[in-house]
């Protein structure tokens, strides 16, 4: 299965939602925490043996935490960087044209982006500043901001099935769902004693969200009944960094964590874990389920790979 | 593998692939949300009067949001935020809407905060550079001609306030030095950042991190023992005699007196050797509890 080496530490895949062989990868110098970035975009090659070229790569002045693909151009990705700001970059363009937008808002590292997957005209930024920022791409300045969280905003993620709505995950513990059209968030839910780093929304049920915490755990929540989680996941022995729903298999979640490996589970059975991959020798911080190819993952990670396989092969696998 | 990869053709920007579970029905009962609104976003947001363009959350500001903390307990300071008060925040943070401002006047080349370079074309490595940190060492200095090296490295220094200094930048005027005391906030803003990075991380690892410290604590403690194992036997080696514990007179039950009466002899009970005093070891310890 293909490897890329990226010169810096990895923090962020996602796959193409246009192109089944694409995929972005965001990284950062020294770990993120002093120096510049770099925006990836990466192509698989037909033969599986064959290793990934690089279509396209962008500099930053800092890290880059989080990328996401534009759900209505297929060449624009939205990276969010850790000086605050966050970068369109249009990969029809000559790189002296881009980034074609750049907006300074956030006060604070930019940690994720999520671009809206039903009306496909706006995506959201989350900050350390504790705000959640909502862009569309006819204004030159952010549409909204929500601020409620008292702590970094690590992750807000739209609802798949809903345009107007989504999800917020915090250090402060509480994962918040909002309305776009709601002054304020719509429904508060305590659903750690630790951080929480990552939120996602079931692709199939829209009632179901799940999130990944410091406590080690996952945890699936109804937001209708949320006063007990539908299911605990452990298995992971550190921090929960990031996580997935499948948007193939309903029961699906991959999840990536600070103990180096990538775990997928399957929340409706009693034995969950279905899988642990450790193909990672630092820690795993980005994974991706993609949208065209059922079963297909990407994960990257401090190692400063990015790994693309078939769920159930071996990542390592030549 | 099973997916093929010819790249499709072109696709128009309205020929996204379905996503898979479009065609599924949501197999939960009613969701507790209002029905979508219809037309982009832009409008829906602006018609529900919810819509507050370019806000920027300030530092300064953050703590005066309303509904905030609805945890019942205390938000922990954030960490960069621990020693400085906010009055020298203050006074960053208007700086920064000063560069938003411009920013937004060159559209979408932007303005970066602290002249990060990039934004204006292609000239990646111009002075810029060292805006954010200052303390890029590493990379600053000679090797993007960033100007001033050192440890502390090119703040400020290569690049102007608006890290201009390209020739073939359209938009730059002349390059402007920074203040000192605008030079020295932007030092404090980047090692305040690397920093806040830091305790994040370790914010984000507590168990980990905790781990690790135990470890490490316990490491040492081994290691001083280790140390004073070592040094007796290379003493010994020379041939210097370190001392014994000795033991005392013999105490009522005919064993060694416990306590300061002890104390002529080497105080380590731990570690030292101890002469096993006529056969068992039960008796180092002091009395016997059996007895």
């Amino acid at each position: 299965m293909p490897v890329f080496k990226t010169p810096f530490n990895g923090y962020s895949v996602k796959f193409s939602p246009f192109y089944e062989n694409r995929l972005a990868v965001g990284t950062a110098q020294n770990f993120g925490i002093l120096g510049n970035g770099r925006l990836h975009v990466l192509e698989l090659s037909p033969e599986p043996s064959l290793p990934i070229a690089e279509v396209a790569a962008f500099d930053t002045a800092d890290g880059v935490y989080d990328v996401a693909w534009s759900e209505s151009h297929e060449s624009i990705v939205v990276a969010a960087v850790a000086d605050g700001s966050v970068k369109l970059y249009d990969l029809a363009l000559p790189p002296s044209q881009n980034p074609i937008r750049s907006f300074h808002e956030h006060s604070r590292e930019v940690h994720s982006a999520d671009y809206n997957p039903v009306r496909r005209d706006s995506f959201l930024s989350s900050s350390w500043d504790d705000s959640v920022k909502l862009w569309t791409l006819d204004r030159p300045t952010s549409l909204r901001t929500f601020r409620e969280h008292a702590y970094c905003v690590y992750s807000a993620v739209w609802n798949p099935r809903h345009a107007d709505v989504f999800a917020s995950a915090s250090g402060d513990c509480t994962l918040r769902v909002w309305d776009v059209r709601e002054p304020s968030s719509t429904i508060i839910l305590p659903a750690h004693d630790f951080e929480i780093l990552a939120c996602d929304w079931n692709k199939y049920d829209d009632c179901l969200i799940s999130t990944a915490s410091v406590d080690k755990s996952v945890k699936v929540w109804d937001i209708r009944s949320f006063r007990v989680p539908l299911c605990v996941l452990n298995g992971h022995s550190y921090a929960v960094r990031k996580l997935k729903f499948s948007p193939h298999v309903r029961n699906l979640i991959v999840s990536c964590s600070y103990d180096m490996t990538v775990c997928v589970w399957d929340f409706m059975l009693e034995d969950a874990l279905l899988s642990r991959y450790d193909h990672h020798t630092e820690f795993a911080v980005g994974v991706d389920f993609s949208v065209l190819v059922e079963g297909l993952l990407a994960s990257t990670g401090w190692d400063e790979l990015v790994y693309v396989w078939q769920h159930g092969t071996d990542p390592r696998a030549p | 593998m099973q997916f093929s990869m010819e790249p499709k053709t072109q696709t128009p920007a309205n020929g996204l692939p379905p996503k898979p579970w479009e065609q599924a029905g949501s197999s939960s009962g009613p969701a507790p949300f209002k029905p979508p609104s219809a037309g982009n976003t832009s409008d829906v947001v602006e018609a529900s009067g919810t819509a507050k363009p370019g806000e920027i959350v300030a530092t300064s500001d953050r703590s005066a949001a309303v509904n905030r903390n609805s945890l019942g307990r205390p938000v922990p300071a954030r960490p960069w935020e621990q020693n400085y008060g906010n009055s020298t925040y203050g006074g960053y943070g208007s700086a920064l809407n000063y560069n938003s401002g411009y920013g937004s006047t060159y559209g979408g080349l932007g303005g970066g905060i602290y002249g990060g370079g990039g934004l204006y074309g292609n000239s990646m490595y111009r002075g810029g550079y060292g805006g954010m940190y200052g303390s890029s060492g590493m990379y600053g200095g000679g090797m993007y001609n960033s100007g001033f090296g050192g440890p502390m490295g090119g703040y400020g220094m290569g690049a102007g306030p608006y890290g201009d200094q390209d020739p073939n930048n359209p938009y730059g005027g002349p390059p402007s030095h920074p203040g000192f005391w605008v030079s020295a906030l932007r030092v404090m803003q980047g090692v305040v950042n690397f920093f806040g990075r830091i305790a994040i991380l370790i914010d984000q690892n507590t168990q980990a991190f905790h781990m690790f410290m135990t470890a490490l604590l316990q490491l040492f403690d081994r290691s001083g023992l280790l140390y004073g194992e070592l040094a007796r036997f290379v003493l010994r080696l020379l041939g210097i005699k370190t001392k014994q514990r000795k033991f005392g007179p013999p105490g009522p039950n005919g064993q060694p007196l416990p306590g300061p009466h002890n104390s002529s002899g080497n105080v380590n009970y731990i570690e030292a050797p101890k002469a096993a005093p006529s056969g068992s070891w039960d008796n180092v310890w002091g009395n016997d509890p059996t007895q």
